[in-house]
């Protein structure tokens, strides 16, 4: 099993705040990371740090294999990293299917193929009699659905999830968990970072728990589950 | 693009066969126009206008820039074609596309300004055309002509720069409808709506921005080389007036950024509201078209076309 | 060359001041409203037609044109406010449409003071007697030293303003924070108007300043005084009021410092290398920006 994701030492500071005081992580290639925490953890910089939206102020980020620790995102989206966001970031003025066909813009493939590819994603999502649509008019679930037929439109072997269910309908949690299932049983490496922790501990083999940008606990679902300094950290909050 | 390697949806025909009906009369109308004794100043400036408006919405629609220093790439090649036809005996038909590269050239200087937000990124455009205008009231008097300005040739030809100036245009509305459809149009979009999503998408952003600014800046250069040979002087308070950025600005915006037709829409609307208003109220001419920008900015933010579309947004796949 | 030296810094603080006050309204503006006024230069030179007229036509001394420029203007950006901007506010982009909003009313504040006033330069002269003053060694003309001392006295009345009272303490959090304010029950509609009618009749009274300390203006000097404005607000941090005093003056004094130093041409670009300098160098100004973004 290879190292898809790897963190070493990753520290980032905003002014005062630390935001993340020296985290290491592995996620391995066709396992799903689970990361847990209270709002402020740390979670999202974590991410932004491994896919090149923000700069570490120390520490290295590789990923299958390859250091691209400050690197734009545009280059670290090229080593097969896909992301969605915490509140979709669609491209409000462009169509479903012209905002599925951003990230394969630069691919060798005809228009034709790229369009039927994107055209059959859409059908998967559900999505595809709102194709012609802008993505601003579509409903904050349909759009969280778009980012993740958007992320999965290069096939990317990495994959990073924010928050894919915050504030979705039950029905459609059960539709993205099922697509996650997908994306680890294709042998996609899966960073997921979630407050609903039902979903976490059903998806994940192996949780995180993050607290004041530092990781308090890792390891199985039943030990992080049980685990005192979790629970502290979510009570104490 | 997408004409090549696959079979046309029905909605794609229908938006390149409107594409082509209104190029086509554009075309004929404008042709037509010294043929049969039209008003040949009044429709060289429409096209102007027309072609500024929609080189800007490349800019403004397409990228998400708005230039308040548009008028630099203007001055700049009108003065690149004067100089170059004055001074360097140059032929016209060569001296305007080194205007366009002269606008080109100016592009890349301003681009370290490209990663600027947008009102940052306006005011700092508006202050470089400000240098770029004292640069050349500066500059020796034998090269640019001092405050009389240069005067190209003997004569002005206001027929062949007519037709020039259609030619131009056309080629501009043809470059804007090929930019729409095809993939850099995608990323210029998509980075205009969301820099750090289309970047996490793995579109280079700094790159696209480039392009996308650099094709903004070739039109307007040419387009005061067009004007510097149908008027056949040049001089700075003309060539750098701000009301020039003014008027592209309030044509592109009334007609819709982000489409095609929308600055042409703009263009014809503005300029013939002008020319009426200009001809009953000759006094009231500026002040009307600040109250119109106000207006339109409240009532018709996105403009005739855009509001039209955003009405009925199935229309929007058969409109260029 | 010592005299000069000593002629620049003073023009330098006096105009100085002026720039100043001329960055603090547009600042407050931005700060608050989130609003780009890019037709806040024609504000201001309306302030000096208006004390022109005054005094051409009424008599009226431009000492006394300052109350008079601070209650209608005042009124009028009240009223102005409830026109323009509440609309605004439902666009998509409402930093980038009140951009071009404004745009529109510089061109049409410009074309209405054109045809009020015609396009020649107007001034107001000789209303203070003696007309220059001596100061060491120099001589300052004394329509310029009251302007100054009106200016510190405004600085000062600003300051207090917006530190030691409720309203203005109101109006600099509404700064720092425009989503919490709103929270504590404060009525941002009403806050925000009042901002607009406070910086545009802060602008009106810099205006009647203008025409005591430069010599002509015309419909178009509005441009000049836009950029100028964005200078010194950039300078001074989005939306810092503090930030736009200090910005004002130290950019009064490079500008003229620069006239002595710098042949005329290169001396009208200092301006623009300021501008440019600090948005690519020190985008949050000298002091700092005062709001989150």
């Amino acid at each position: 099993m290879s190292v898809a994701i790897e963190t070493r030492a990753l520290a980032k500071r905003f002014g005062g705040l630390v935001a993340l005081d020296g985290v290491d992580l592995k996620v391995e290639a066709g396992e799903t990371l689970g990361i847990i925490g209270v709002n402020g953890a740390g979670k999202t910089t974590l991410m932004n740090c491994i896919c090149g939206l923000y700069r570490p102020d120390a520490g290295d980020v590789f990923v299958a294999g390859e250091q691209v620790t400050g690197q734009p995102p545009h280059v670290v989206a090229h080593r097969g990293v896909g992301r969605t966001f915490q509140v979709p970031r669609v491209f409000r003025k462009m169509s479903l299917i012209d905002n599925l066909l951003v990230p394969v813009l630069d691919h060798r493939a005809s228009d034709a193929e790229l369009i039927g590819r994107a055209e059959a994603m859409l059908e998967r999502m559900r999505l595809i009699e709102l194709r012609h649509n802008h993505a601003e008019e579509l409903s904050g679930g349909q759009q969280k659905l778009l980012e993740m037929a958007r992320m999965l439109m290069p096939d990317p072997s990495i994959v990073l999830l924010d928050e894919p269910f915050a504030g979705v309908h039950p029905l459609l949690c059960k539709f993205m968990i099922d697509r996650i299932e997908e994306m680890t049983r294709a042998g996609k490496a899966v960073l997921l970072i979630s407050h609903d922790l039902t979903s976490i501990y059903r998806l994940s083999a192996r949780v995180v728990a993050l607290n004041q940008g530092r990781v308090i606990a890792e390891g199985g679902v039943d030990a992080i589950r049980d685990n005192p300094a979790v629970i502290e950290a979510y009570l104490g909050m | 693009m997408a004409l090549s390697s696959r079979t046309l949806e029905p909605a794609d025909r229908i938006y390149f066969t409107l594409a082509a009906l209104i190029g086509g009369v554009l075309l004929v109308y404008f042709a037509s126009v010294p043929l049969l004794g039209g008003n040949l100043a009044f429709h060289f400036y429409l096209m102007l206008w027309i072609t500024m408006a929609s080189a800007f919405n490349v800019a403004a629609g397409f990228a998400g820039y708005l230039p308040f220093g548009y008028v630099a790439f203007y001055g700049v090649g009108a003065f690149t074609t004067a100089i170059l036809v004055k001074k360097a005996a140059i032929p016209i038909f060569l001296a305007l596309p080194l205007a366009g590269v002269a606008g080109l050239m100016l592009a890349l200087l301003f681009a370290p300004t490209l990663r600027l937000s947008g009102i940052y990124f306006g005011i700092v455009n508006l202050a470089l055309a400000g240098v770029c205008r004292l640069a050349i009231t500066n500059m020796p008097d034998w090269l640019t002509g001092g405050s009389f300005g240069l005067q190209l040739g003997s004569r002005a030809e206001p027929v062949h720069s007519f037709y020039m100036m259609m030619a131009v245009m056309v080629a501009a509305l043809a470059t804007i409808l090929w930019l729409a459809r095809s993939r850099l149009g995608k990323a210029l979009r998509a980075t205009r709506d969301d820099p750090d999503a289309a970047d996490m998408m793995g579109v280079n952003v700094p790159r696209i921005r480039l392009y996308g600014w650099l094709i903004s800046a070739v039109f307007p250069a040419i387009c005061g080389g067009i004007e510097a040979w149908y008027t056949n002087v040049v001089d700075t308070e003309t060539a750098f007036n701000t009301l020039i950025t003014a008027k592209t600005v309030i044509y592109a915006v009334a007609g819709g950024l982000g489409t095609v037709t929308g600055p042409v829409v703009g263009a014809v609307a503005m300029v013939w509201l002008d020319e009426l208003i200009w001809r009953r109220f000759p006094l009231l001419n500026l002040l009307i078209l600040g109250v119109a920008t106000v207006a339109l900015v409240l009532f018709l933010p996105r403009g005739i076309v855009g509001t039209l579309l955003r009405r009925k947004p199935q229309w929007r796949r058969y409109v260029p | 060359m010592g005299l000069l030296i000593l002629n620049g810094l003073a023009n330098g603080l006096i105009v100085g001041g002026i720039y100043a006050l001329v960055g603090v309204s547009l600042t407050l503006l931005y700060g608050v409203l989130r609003v780009v006024n890019f037709a806040h230069g024609e504000f201001v030179i309306a302030g000096s037609f208006l004390a022109f007229a005054l005094f051409s036509g009424l008599g009226v001394p431009p000492l006394l044109a300052l109350p008079v420029a601070a209650v209608t203007f005042f009124a009028a950006g009240w009223a102005l406010y409830y026109v323009l901007i509440p609309r605004l506010a439902l666009s998509d982009d409402p930093e980038l449409m009140s951009f071009l909003m404004f745009y529109g009313v510089s061109i049409a504040a410009a074309a209405l003071m054109l045809l009020l006033f015609g396009a020649d330069s107007r001034s107001i002269d000789d209303t203070f007697s003696p007309v220059s003053v001596p100061l060491g060694p120099i001589y300052v003309s004394t329509a310029r030293l009251v302007a100054l001392g009106i200016t510190a006295v405004l600085s000062l009345a600003l300051a207090w303003f917006l530190f030691r009272t409720l309203p203005g303490k109101a109006l600099r959090a509404a700064i720092m924070n425009r989503e919490a304010i709103q929270i504590m029950g404060v009525d941002i509609v009403r806050l925000s108007a009042f901002a607009f009618a406070l910086a545009t009749a802060l602008a009106g009274v810099t205006g009647v300043l203008i025409a005591l300390v430069f010599p002509a203006f015309n419909p178009f000097s509005g441009a000049e005084y836009t950029i100028i404005a964005f200078i010194v607000v950039v300078l001074g941090g989005l939306g810092n009021p503090m930030g736009a005093l200090l910005a004002g003056v130290i950019y009064g004094l490079a500008e003229q410092m620069a006239t002595v130093f710098l042949p005329q041409a290169m001396a009208q670009i200092v301006g623009f290398a300021i501008l440019i300098g600090t948005i690519f160098f020190r985008p949050s100004g000298i002091l700092g920006t005062r709001m989150r973004r």
